[in-house]
């Protein structure tokens, strides 16, 4: 056979969001591949330019659909250095539990997803029923299962509900036993090594590239983890560990993500106990006006004040489940921001796809592209 | 000895000869007729099993959505019907009335053949696999070569249609399809051999009274390993489903067809995997003959022969299910290399084990050792 482009994408079981995967193949081997991104884009940081400070967390949930948490995160802590405001620390509390369940959320849809591509099907059951139970405890504080307008610039909507913290801590449990489950499901089977030792290697000269990071930079050999390396909200006060391995595969993919998650429950079983011992306020008493919770008022009002407030520029990194996300915000004393601009991990790691596919079967895209946890939400925005 | 034939003849011939009695004298004679009455018997005869294999193939379907349903913490279908029992007749029923498209490019012929062809071919396989004694229309000597010709069909159609349906992915999945069952049939037939020189026959019925006293799986062990492996990729399950893999060919050789040609092909595959395990029932699980241990009154009653068969089949399904519920999927080239390299050696394996059985005469003492399968 000679060589002939495919498209897997934008209608394809491989593609997991909507974008395009061009292949060009010789027979069962991929000569060449061309990522073809922008089917999902919303305009979301133009949009931003028109609304409220904390409308714009309405849009940060539909940037990242599986990782809805981290994406508010990300605004609000870019939001709130360019606005001035300090936050009260249960509430820093909150948004690391937070961001930490949404990463076990968003890993637990990765596995899902991955464990699909390579055909185990199975586990990819197990994964959204798992994943289902940290979106009903994100519904009994939140009201929302994956698009939740929780986090406030100023600090989180509202305090957690009674008896939350028990249950939290039951659910880690439950997920702990579970990972074991998922381990045996994958590590113990030899087909599953058979598929994915070896393929898509990404090494950490090409990662730094690209500007590759997350779990891929991790399983490259990379310590790299912005918790640990430019701490924000309340990270430096908790103990974790960041997994590193070193075949930049992805079976070395799959680990690091495992352990991560059982580094999030470790992180989110301090913060239980520290919300235990320390209630508070979740919310900063003084604010500009327009930035009151729950929602802005609609009118002249803000135009009155629209000079009076301090400029100001934020910038905030975070971890975010698929790797680096980075935000960058112009307050010009007005009542919407005046630039939003984001950096999606993403979108770096989707660019590499060449370094990491050509060369290996057609068969093995779907592994490897499921090895990228790919959301296209954030890449499109 | 009655015979599923001669219970066609009889719906046929005792209802044809009441009303010739009532008819004038050449009229009757044209009637009641031997050729006319053994033309319509295997008529009835073909309908009995066409519907008999149907219904089977449907409670397949169900028996593994309800059983993979289980393997993954839900249900499986619930709504139609007790337990969902009917949810495949309304699939097949939707399925009937949708419309079928044919893309612009594809072959005519082809197109519309190959799916038929599939279907017919595999459905052939009930009239040559006999589920009990009395079931065949007719003694075959060489049963065992016919079902298994019948059963390499497959590959031909299923490259027709990936051919004709002019789809870069259909193609794709159609090489794969045509390469991995071409791989897979060789220790398919090698592991047979192992069953013809332990049984010293072709016919499927002989191979199964030979079985009578000692099932073969003991002695054949390696062969069933082999022959059940052969299948898996036969029947493209999931450990060898690659042809078909949704992940990077959105459906392999099937993603043209919609409506009826994709019910084709569904219920198809799903015949052969009943054929597939009636095939290892036969060969290797004593067929209709019940284990030793069973008291004579639970072996005796009526259809007992159809009944042991049936069980046979639906665990060793059950098996297969198991292993879709729990098993990623290979790669091509993976495959072809545990086929050829693996496989086809194991399975030249088996037949000098089964003619050391042989030579040895010591089928008594393997045939016995694990309890199962005696007389």
């Amino acid at each position: 056979m000679s060589e002939m482009w495919i498209n897997m994408g934008p209608q394809h079981p491989m593609t997991h969001g909507l974008w395009n995967l061009r292949v060009k193949i010789d027979g069962e081997i991929v000569v060449d591949v061309d990522a073809e991104m922008g089917y999902l884009h919303r305009g979301i940081e133009k949009i931003s330019e028109d609304r409220h400070y904390n409308e714009v967390i309405t849009l940060m949930d539909r940037c990242c659909y599986v990782a809805g948490m981290a994406w508010e995160h990300l605004y609000i802590l870019a939001a709130e250095e360019a606005l001035h405001v300090t936050v009260p620390e249960r509430a820093l509390y909150i948004r690391v539990m937070s961001e930490e369940f949404q990463r076990v959320a968003s890993h637990l849809m990765w596995y899902a997803a991955f464990v699909q591509d390579i055909g185990l099907l199975t586990p990819f059951l197990y994964g959204m029923r798992d994943r289902d139970l940290i979106l009903d405890l994100f519904q009994s504080y939140t009201g929302g299962r994956m698009t939740y307008e929780y986090m406030r610039v100023g600090g989180v909507r509202n305090d957690m509900p009674p008896g939350f913290t028990d249950r939290a801590r039951k659910l880690c449990t439950w997920l702990i036993d579970r990972f074991k489950e998922y381990d045996t499901l994958c590590l113990a089977s030899t087909i599953f090594h058979k598929r994915c030792d070896n393929i898509g290697v990404l090494k950490a000269a090409a990662c730094r590239k690209h500007g590759v990071t997350g779990p891929m930079l991790r399983s490259a050999g990379v310590k790299a983890d912005i918790r640990k390396d430019r701490p924000y909200a309340a990270y430096d006060r908790v103990e974790f560990d960041v997994p590193v391995q070193q075949d930049a595969d992805v079976t070395a993919r799959y680990l690091i993500r495992m352990e991560e998650m059982r580094q999030s429950i470790r992180i989110i079983r301090q913060t239980l106990d520290w919300l235990d011992a320390h209630p508070g306020p979740v919310i900063a008493p003084q604010l500009p006006r327009w930035l009151g919770a729950p929602y802005a008022p609609i009118g002249n009002e803000g135009y009155l004040l629209k000079r009076n407030y301090p400029h100001g520029l934020g910038f905030s990194a975070i971890e975010e489940p698929h790797g680096e996300a980075l935000a960058y915000l112009v307050n010009d004393g007005g009542e919407h921001p005046y630039r939003v601009k984001f950096k999606s991990p993403v979108f770096a790691n989707i660019s590499a796809v060449r370094e990491y596919v050509v060369g290996y079967h057609v068969a093995d895209i779907p592994p490897i592209m499921g090895s990228v946890d790919i959301c296209v939400g954030e890449v499109d925005r | 000895m009655l015979s599923l034939y001669s219970v066609a003849y009889d719906l046929i011939s005792i209802p044809l000869t009441a009303i010739a009695a009532h008819l004038p004298a050449p009229l009757s004679a044209w009637l009641v007729n031997t050729t006319l009455l053994n033309v319509l018997g295997a008529l009835v005869f073909c309908a009995i099993l066409l519907g008999a294999s149907m219904i089977n193939t449907i409670m397949l379907i169900w028996f593994e959505r309800k059983m993979l349903g289980r393997f993954m913490d839900r249900r499986g279908a619930m709504h139609v019907g007790f337990a969902g029992l009917l949810q495949n007749f309304a699939d097949g029923l939707k399925l009937f009335r949708k419309n079928t498209r044919r893309p612009k490019d594809a072959d005519f012929v082809g197109f519309y053949a190959a799916p038929t062809a599939y279907m017919v071919s595999s459905l052939v396989m009930f009239a040559i696999l006999p589920v009990s004694t009395g079931w065949s229309a007719g003694a075959l000597p060489l049963s065992l070569l016919l079902a298994l010709v019948v059963f390499s069909f497959a590959p031909l159609f299923i490259f027709l249609s990936a051919w004709s349906s002019a789809n870069k992915y259909s193609l794709l999945g159609g090489m794969r399809s045509a390469a991995q069952m071409i791989a897979y049939e060789v220790p398919i037939l090698l592991a047979v051999v192992a069953v013809v020189v332990l049984s010293g026959s072709f016919d499927l019925t002989t191979i199964v009274y030979e079985q009578q006293n000692y099932w073969f799986w003991a002695p054949l062990f390696l062969a069933l390993i082999v022959f059940v492996a052969g299948m898996l990729a036969e029947m493209e399950r999931i450990p060898f489903d690659l042809p078909e893999a949704e992940a990077e060919l959105v459906e392999g050789w099937n993603t043209e067809f919609g409506g009826m040609l994709f019910a084709f092909f569904m219920l198809a595959d799903y015949v052969r995997a009943l054929v597939g395990c009636f095939l290892i029932v036969l060969l290797f699980l004593g067929g209709w003959t019940m284990p030793g241990w069973v008291p004579a009154s639970a072996t005796s009653f009526p259809l007992a022969g159809i009944f042991w068969f049936m069980l046979k089949t639906y665990l060793v399904f059950g098996v297969f299910i198991w292993i879709r519920a729990s098993l990623p999927r290979v790669r091509t080239d993976q495959l072809l290399r545990v086929g050829w390299m693996r496989m086809v050696p194991l399975s030249l394996l088996s037949i000098v084990l089964a003619v050391a059985v042989v030579l040895t005469k010591c089928l008594p003492v393997i045939g016995c050792v694990p309890g199962i399968g005696g007389g």
